[in-house]
């Protein structure tokens, strides 16, 4: 043995580890005795770096962000050089450097400089056999990949890769790196570091393929090189395949770059601008999905690449399990998008890999079996990997976690030609009932097992949903029932563990989600956890969750199971906070006199705040599903009867609430659910609830008004609306208020519903106006919303024009117009005005300007060049107009009204008639 | 395919943490991957301390399950494998590869090479056998021949070394962490040309062959019309080859005798090189008939330098060797027992020990207990509330032995007594614990002679067998028990 492993080996005091794990962290005043200062004065001692990394191991975090933490990167590379350190404890503080180097060196540039210390420190080291020439490698590389300092502009890049390539192709590098023995172990460290450095920069190794394979087939360490080769030849192949180039003669190329030479960094920026979560090497991610375009290599590199493949797989039982996996999982992801690569490869190496009890190794299979299929598993084949996997998910020689994973294997297994859908778990088509006999579930099995086992028994149950039961050897359904009972039975037991209620109900759940259709498995689970319930209401919270979570096929028939199992009750049970826990999910509109009944008798014996408010929420679900009748009576009871004034206050609000709000209204307003009433008042939780929709809240205007076509009939003016709406408004009223007392006080307008793009009649506004004058009206919209919420929006203002007051007189008798109109002609004055205005007409002439705006007043016509027009505008005033000897461009009008405060604004009008056609 | 993180920690349930981290192990080059590959569904390993917390939680080793929680006892909440995804830091930590062994969680942390946002089944991740043959291995060497707490913490100590050979970059080289303790003292040997990574060297000295079949029986019995007993025998065919040479080549054969049981279920060593088919295809799935393969059951092989196990197989053997009835009636705080055990005349009745243990859970402790038995001696722990029927090295002529009584309780104290959640009322069951030496039950056998060595000089060849009872389980017939579906006589 040599010299080096004196320190470890021998001695009469065993070695301890500098770094203390007990996980527990020491005092931290312990490292302010000396102050900060103490850390960089001179070498440390051995005790003093134990304290120190235990501190820091206990939490970096914690550790960095106090006083030592800025000098600890910068003190640990001090001290690898000291002297007086012996090498253990600086394998120690290697150590530490390896696995948190991010708080250590928190950027770049000091990554950079770590690395460059290490580095220096490594070349500087003596040429007698140490034990930290294997460290230190792993650290610079470490420093560098974790650092994100990896790259052509980093110095130390330069010198670590040029120097790890010329370790592990085992070239002489003088006597600086060590005797003559530890250059196998160091050739290994090498690739093991190059291979990390592929890892974090993929394509860095692209231009070594060819090199490497030389190594592998002289006398290199096979298992570094193998996976090393395996690694650069995937990232290689991806890359390129990406790129849409070919694999250009890198199989063959290779020599190494020269010392000192640059190196080549086209492969691993290539791969850098792709960077980006990889495609898993699974079946499911289509290639074009992953981004790996399919490759097709010329003929050449075909061969080249087939030897190479085949070179790795035929030493590959040379390597140990973990590594052939590894080997495994390489090859098949780097062949899987290459066309004329056929996977026979990998057939010689099958039959010894499905004889082995190796986790990983049987992993590998599958992920080969997803990768290729049927071009590289028969239909026997693959008879046979499933067998083998079905028997590996209950050797009694496996451990538990390797039986699950087999049978999470076996619900996902990568079959030639699926037949259910993908990305559901479902049993393989050859996985029939005799295979999987003993692997159905049994009470004996641990939680996570039984689950798992279920599952499958579920799957197989649903499959044989359509046979008739055939009940001789196979009755599946019958089974699971026995096993649900059980599980039930056991978390019945009072003071059991939670762990066995939550595995029962975790059970259920699994056999509703497979089996929501299966009346025959719901229909005993249905009665059987009501007894369940009647056994132990303390499991009251995992009902509530399992109502939550499973659908109505469970979820109805449970609920009236379980309120009745409720109700039957007498209110005073030491169980009663859990009957109200339930009742408050389960009691709805039906058979509320049972339900009321034994709120009633259980309100005596609601003794506390948190009973109270228990059977307050029963009464606030009932409140919601719409039951009335004898509620009010129960919650007027509690308001006067609750010992605790909140409760009572509670009680009073939804008496309220039952007594003023409609049905819907009151669903709406009592929200889905309320949150854990504030330990203070259940009313201030209750009201951040309904507040909202109680109360009217402002909104922006959801609809347009505007005045339509006037309608010149009846005993008052009548203004009519058109509306258009944006969104859904049921019980809207539009509310006016004229400004200036101009009209009497209009009434609101009442529409049902509006709805957008349903055409709505026009709404009738009726004006009562004290003056005839045009006006203002401000409009203020309430309305509902869907939500049910309550809203007000205020409109813009709508114009009354003077036009729109005027009104027909009464009809005159049909033989004197004439006369008719001649006095009221006469009786203007003298108390009236008299006026002759010039109304300027439109292209059209008289004829249609008449026609279009005075035509219901016209009382005498002779068209198209006399009209006598009278109109009435309210409440009591008239305007009487003779329309004669049209001009060209214009009408003289004789005017004449008994209210002279009319004439401007009948000047205006006149004048205006033109413009307006 | 590498580890983000492993941690191992220790149960220790009653302290204020329930827990504490023994050892844990980061692999930051890894983790500067899992946040590119994981992208937005990132979630950076958490501190020991927060890790220990909720991992403890999930597993529900906390002494807190009182409250319904219901991120964790959400009937949806379901968990089907060793796999669990832990609330840290705001985000769920997935997929963290744990189990608890011996009072030791193991537990790690796999890469996937994806998006976990939806998440990817676990088989397409290649991180979590690799996690699993981690945490395993770790296993096997922190237990093999650890007797106390001293070599435990002695082996914890070698952690950090060991895995810093095995493990360097969270990339697992060799789940074996013996082979890499012995590596770290080979390494002066100079390795010749294709060296196996699995062998670190060579072996020097007298060589010699060791071949130890260890075969388990374990048995459910009832004693019921509807309900079938079950029982199985578990083998394990354990080796340690001395041999000179790189790549010396082994094989070795079992045999049977002409009325022996057929080998099922048989799983290899990886290093055996090849199989006939008619070991690959023998399997318990099928139903048996004559034409079942009887063997000689050939394994070449090249072996490692240390004690491998060659070979797993079960088999179904004809009785199982000790039959019995097990009846208990409840009078109130007593209970009436009445035990038969008959040893079948096939069986060697020459054992190292064998013992009957009759536990009594969710009851108080023994105050009083009357018996007779026809064989042996009964010891009687009161506080643990367990009889236990000493039968000694061998059943009496008539093969058939019997012990009847009744046992007195006193007042039930949780802290004390044994819960079980099975063992409700009448449901219980007594335990059979047997060895014999020199026997198997399928009558498998290794031929000294048919052991062909392809290497310098004749090896000296050790063969042993062995008899021992595993769940071996005789439940009470007066009362329901938890049967398994193969005791369903339907």
């Amino acid at each position: 043995m040599s010299s080096r492993h004196a320190p470890r080996a021998g001695g009469p005091a065993p070695r301890e580890p500098v770094v203390a794990r007990s996980g527990v962290a020491p005092e931290t005043s312990r490292f302010h005795l000396g102050g900060p200062g103490c850390w960089t004065m001179g070498p440390l001692s051995r005790e003093t770096w134990a304290q120190r990394l235990g501190a820091f191991r206990a939490s970096p975090s914690a550790f960095m962000a106090g006083p030592e933490g800025e000098d600890l990167g910068r003190d640990l590379l001090n001290e690898l050089r000291s002297e007086k350190l012996s090498e253990q404890t600086k394998v120690s503080l290697l150590a530490l450097s390896l696995e948190y180097p991010a708080q250590l060196w928190p950027d770049a540039a000091a990554a950079e400089a770590a690395a460059t210390s290490l580095l220096d420190t490594l070349v500087l080291l003596p040429p007698r056999p140490s034990a930290l020439r294997r460290p230190l490698l792993l650290a610079a590389t470490t420093a560098l990949a974790a650092g994100d300092a990896l790259g052509p502009t980093s110095g130390a890049s330069r010198r670590l890769l040029p120097l790890l390539l010329g370790l592990a192709s085992g070239r002489d590098l003088g006597r600086g790196f060590g005797p003559a023995s530890e250059q196998r172990p160091l050739q290994a460290t090498a690739c093991e570091c190059l291979r990390e450095l592929e890892s974090c920069k993929p394509g860095l190794l692209g231009g070594c393929l060819g090199l490497l394979r030389s190594l592998l087939g002289q006398e290199g360490p096979v298992q570094p090189l193998s996976l090393l080769l395996a690694l650069a030849l995937r990232n290689t192949l991806v890359i390129q395949a990406r790129a849409r180039a070919g694999l250009q003669g890198l199989l063959v190329a290779g020599d190494m770059p020269a010392a000192g030479g640059p190196w080549n960094w086209t492969l691993a920026e290539e791969a850098d601008a792709h960077l980006q979560p990889q495609a898993p090497s699974w079946p499911a991610a289509e290639e074009e999905e992953c981004g790996l375009a399919v490759l097709e290599p010329s003929p050449e590199e075909a061969r080249e690449l087939r030897a190479a493949v085949a070179q790795l797989l035929d030493t590959s039982y040379l390597l140990t399990p973990v590594a052939q996996a590894q080997l495994l999982w390489l090859l098949g992801w780097a062949l899987r998008g290459l066309r004329g690569q056929p996977p026979v490869l990998f057939k010689p190496q099958l039959v010894r890999l499905l004889g082995t009890a190796q986790l990983t190794l049987l992993h590998a299979v599958l992920a080969l079996k997803a990768a290729f299929g049927e071009a590289l598993f028969t239909a026997q084949d693959e008879a046979l990997l499933l067998r083998r996997l079905t028997l590996a998910a209950q050797h009694p020689a496996l451990p538990l976690p390797a039986h699950l994973f087999y049978l999470h294997c076996l619900l996902n297994f990568p079959e030639n030609c699926p037949l259910g859908p993908t990305g559901e778990e479902t049993a393989p088509l050859l996985l029939g009932p005799r295979l999987c006999r003993g692997l159905l579930p049994s009470l004996l099995h641990d939680p996570s097992a039984l689950l798992a086992h279920l599952h499958l028994l579920c799957l197989l149950c649903a499959e044989d949903e359509e046979k008739e039961e055939k009940g001789q050897d196979w009755c599946p359904r019958h089974y699971l029932g026995e096993l649900l009972a059980g599980l039930r039975q056991r978390a019945a037991l009072h003071g059991g563990p939670r762990a066995l209620a939550t595995l029962c109900f975790q059970a259920s759940y699994l056999v509703v989600h497979c089996l929501a259709t299966q009346p025959t498995v719901l229909t005993p689970l249905t009665h059987g956890l009501a007894r369940l319930y009647r056994a132990r209401p303390a499991l009251a919270p995992h009902f509530v969750d399992l109502l939550d979570r499973v659908g109505p096929e469970l979820g109805e028939p449970l609920r009236t199971a379980l309120r009745q199992e409720v109700v039957s009750r007498p209110g005073r049970d030491e169980a009663l906070r859990w009957h109200l826990q339930i009742l408050s999910k389960v009691a709805d509109g039906k058979a509320p006199s049972a339900t009321l009944g034994f709120l009633r008798a259980a309100a005596a014996h609601c003794t506390d705040w948190g009973l109270q408010q228990a059977l307050l929420q029963v009464c606030r679900a009932l409140l919601r599903a719409g039951v009335g009748e004898g509620l009010a009576d129960l919650l007027q009871a509690l308001a006067r009867q609750l010992e605790d004034p909140d409760g009572r206050d509670r009680a009073r609000l939804y008496y309220i609430l039952l007594a003023h709000l409609a049905g819907p209204k009151l669903g709406v307003a009592l929200g889905p659910s309320l949150a854990a009433p504030a330990l203070t008042s259940s009313l201030v939780a209750e009201n951040q609830g309904f507040a909202a929709v109680l109360m009217v809240q402002e909104a922006p205007a959801p609809m347009r008004l505007s005045v339509g076509p006037r309608r010149a009939a009846g005993p008052v003016p009548v203004l009519q609306l058109q509306v258009e709406v944006l969104e859904p408004l049921y019980s809207v009223e539009l509310r006016f208020r004229v400004e200036g007392q101009l009209y009497a006080p209009l009434g609101a307008v009442h529409v049902p519903c509006l709805l957008p793009g349903r055409p709505c009649r026009p709404l009738h506004l009726p004006l009562q106006p004290r003056r005839p004058a045009p006006a203002q009206l401000a409009v203020r919209a309430l309305f509902a919303t869907p939500a049910g919420l309550t809203c007000h929006a205020h409109l813009p203002p709508l114009p009354v024009n003077f036009a729109d007051l005027f009104l027909p007189f009464p009809r005159a008798p049909d033989g004197d117009k004439q006369g008719f109109f001649e006095e009221l002609w006469d009786s203007c004055l003298p108390e009236g005005a008299e006026s002759r205005l010039w109304c300027p007409l439109g292209p059209q002439g008289l004829e249609a300007l008449v026609a279009r705006h005075l035509d219901p007043f016209v009382v005498v016509a002779q068209p198209p060049t006399s009209y006598h027009v009278a109109i009435r505008l309210p409440p009591a005033s008239r305007l009487l107009l003779r329309l004669e000897a049209a001009q060209g461009d214009g009408v003289p009008v004789a005017l004449r009204t008994d209210d002279w405060a009319v004439l401007p604004l009948a000047g205006d009008y006149l004048r205006g008639l033109s413009a307006a056609v | 395919m590498a580890q983000r993180a492993v941690w191992l920690i220790s149960h220790e349930p009653g302290t204020p943490l329930c827990g504490t981290v023994r050892f844990s192990r980061r692999y930051p080059t890894v983790e500067k991957r899992a946040r590119v590959f994981n992208g937005t569904s990132y979630v950076p390993i958490p501190e020991d301390g927060p890790f220990l917390k909720a991992l403890l939680f999930e597993l529900r080793l906390l002494d807190d399950d009182k409250d319904f929680v219901e991120s964790r006892d959400s009937c949806s909440h379901i968990n089907k494998t060793s796999v669990y995804g832990l609330l840290v830091g705001g985000g769920e930590l997935w997929p963290v590869v744990a189990f608890l062994k011996n009072n030791m969680i193991y537990a790690c942390v796999p890469l996937v090479e994806q998006t976990l946002s939806p998440r990817p089944p676990l088989i397409s991740i290649s991180g979590i056998s690799q996690s699993f043959e981690l945490l395993f291995g770790i296993q096997d060497f922190l237990h093999l021949g650890q007797k106390n707490d001293t070599e435990l913490n002695t082996k914890l100590n070698q952690l950090p070394d060991l895995l810093l050979q095995a493990c360097p970059f969270g990339t697992l080289l060799d789940a074996n962490l013996q082979n890499s303790l012995d590596s770290i003292n080979f390494a002066s040997v100079t390795h010749p040309q294709k060296q196996p990574a699995w062998k670190v060297g060579t072996y020097k000295g007298k060589p010699q062959v060791s071949i130890s079949i260890t075969e388990k029986v374990k048995s459910m019995q009832y004693d019921k019309q509807d309900i079938a007993d079950t029982w199985q025998v578990v083998g394990a065919v354990t080796c340690k080859c001395d041999l000179e040479g790189i790549m010396p080549n082994v094989t070795i054969s079992l045999s049977l005798p002409t009325n022996g049981s057929p080998l099922q279920d048989i799983l290899v060593h990886p290093c055996v090189t090849s199989l006939d088919s008619a070991i690959l295809t023998s399997s318990s799935i099928d139903a048996m008939d004559d034409s079942a393969f009887s063997g000689p059951y050939k394994f070449p092989f090249t072996p490692p330098l240390e004690s491998f196990n060659l070979c797993y197989y079960t088999s179904q053997v004809p009785v199982p060797p000790i039959l019995g009835f097990y009846q208990m009636k409840e009078e109130e705080i007593q209970v009436k027992i009445t035990v038969n055990l008959k040893l079948h005349e096939s069986v060697k009745n020459n054992f190292e020990f064998c013992e009957a243990r009759i536990p009594f859970y969710n009851r108080g402790p023994i105050t009083h207990v009357e018996y007779k038995v026809s064989f042996g001696q009964l010891e009687v722990f009161r506080e643990k509330s367990l009889l236990i029927w000493i039968i000694g090295q061998k059943f009496p002529k008539s093969m058939e032995i019997s012990l009847s009584g009744t046992v007195t309780f006193g007042a039930k104290s949780h802290e004390k007594q044994p819960f079980d959640e099975i063992c409700i009322g009448g449901t219980a069951y007594l335990k059979l614990h047997f060895k014999i030496l020199d026997y198997t039950l399928t009558g498998c056998y290794a031929d000294q002679h048919s052991v062909q060595v392809f290497a310098s000089g004749k090896p000296k060849i050790n063969t042993h067998r062995k008899l021992i009872s595993s769940d071996y389980y005789i439940w009470n017939s007066k009362a329901p028990a938890p049967i398994t579906y193969g005791s369903l006589l339907l």
